[in-house]
């Protein structure tokens, strides 16, 4: 009935990221919206978002915010399917569904952020 | 399965909705639910965030037609009520840590009620800025 587990399967690994990246998260997530509220034009205009990507660093940490909450977020919701008893042949497709979106997702969103020029250099 | 065990009430996954609702909730209960809906919101939030912001590959004007879409005040308060979600999802997510890393077992329901006093402050902080504009407008300055 029960089979014995590897720790390596265990969802230890997964659950203390879990807390590193949320920790991460909320302090990214402040940042993010003093930045994007403390003015309507910071977060909704073209040059806005152009003078922050003259930035490198500020590029980072977008990437880093983007790639921190993909990772949060998919594994959150693999978590909830965890709950639940599960066929193999689900899991599998679950698993390469939420992969697939959020490899996706983080790509389309790399290439977003790249796509905004440096307009000297 | 575990019918095999005799004695224990076996959990019934057709019926899940049902079987949840039937049990006696505390505030954890309660935080555990509402962490795992408005989690499940924020990262849908977040596919359409990137969706949303892709109209910076096609340059000026089409972000700022889509951009200047997003500033109507439905909109905007949608933003706002996005916030609540957010904040929830974050300072439980703190109480949480607190609770597995920091004997928070011992006051997590003081951290919970403090989430919301904290929450609700903060929510309404961020009304005040992202409404100032309009605010400082109706009054004249």
């Amino acid at each position: 009935m029960f089979k014995l587990q590897s720790t390596k399967n265990s969802g230890a690994n997964s659950w203390v990221m879990q807390r590193i990246s949320g920790i991460a998260l909320v302090v990214l997530m402040i940042g993010h919206y003093i930045l994007m509220h403390y003015h309507p034009d910071s977060g909704h205009t073209y040059d806005a978002v152009l003078g922050r990507m003259q930035y490198s660093w500020y590029r980072i940490i977008d990437l880093t915010f983007l790639s921190l909450g993909m990772y949060h977020g998919l594994n959150g919701i693999w978590g909830v399917f965890r709950d639940y008893q599960m066929k193999p042949w689900l899991k599998i497709s679950v698993i390469s569904a939420l992969v697939i979106f959020g490899i996706a997702f983080t790509v389309w969103g790399y290439s977003i952020i790249f796509s905004i020029p440096y307009l000297k250099s | 399965m575990a019918d095999e065990y005799k004695g224990i009430k076996t959990f019934d996954q057709k019926e899940w909705v049902k079987e949840n609702l039937s049990y006696k909730k505390d505030s954890g209960s309660w935080a555990w639910i509402f962490h795992r809906v408005t989690g499940l919101a924020l990262i849908g939030y977040l596919f359409l965030h990137v969706y949303s912001l892709s109209t910076l590959t096609s340059g000026r004007t089409a972000f700022e037609t889509k951009m200047q879409s997003f500033l109507s005040p439905p909109l905007l308060a949608l933003e706002w009520f996005l916030f609540i979600i957010v904040l929830f999802h974050s300072l439980n997510g703190v109480r949480i840590v607190l609770v597995d890393w920091a004997d928070g077992a011992k006051y997590h329901k003081t951290l919970y009620r403090f989430s919301w006093i904290i929450g609700i402050i903060l929510f309404l902080l961020m009304g005040y800025i992202m409404f100032s504009h309009e605010i400082l407008k109706f009054f004249g300055k």
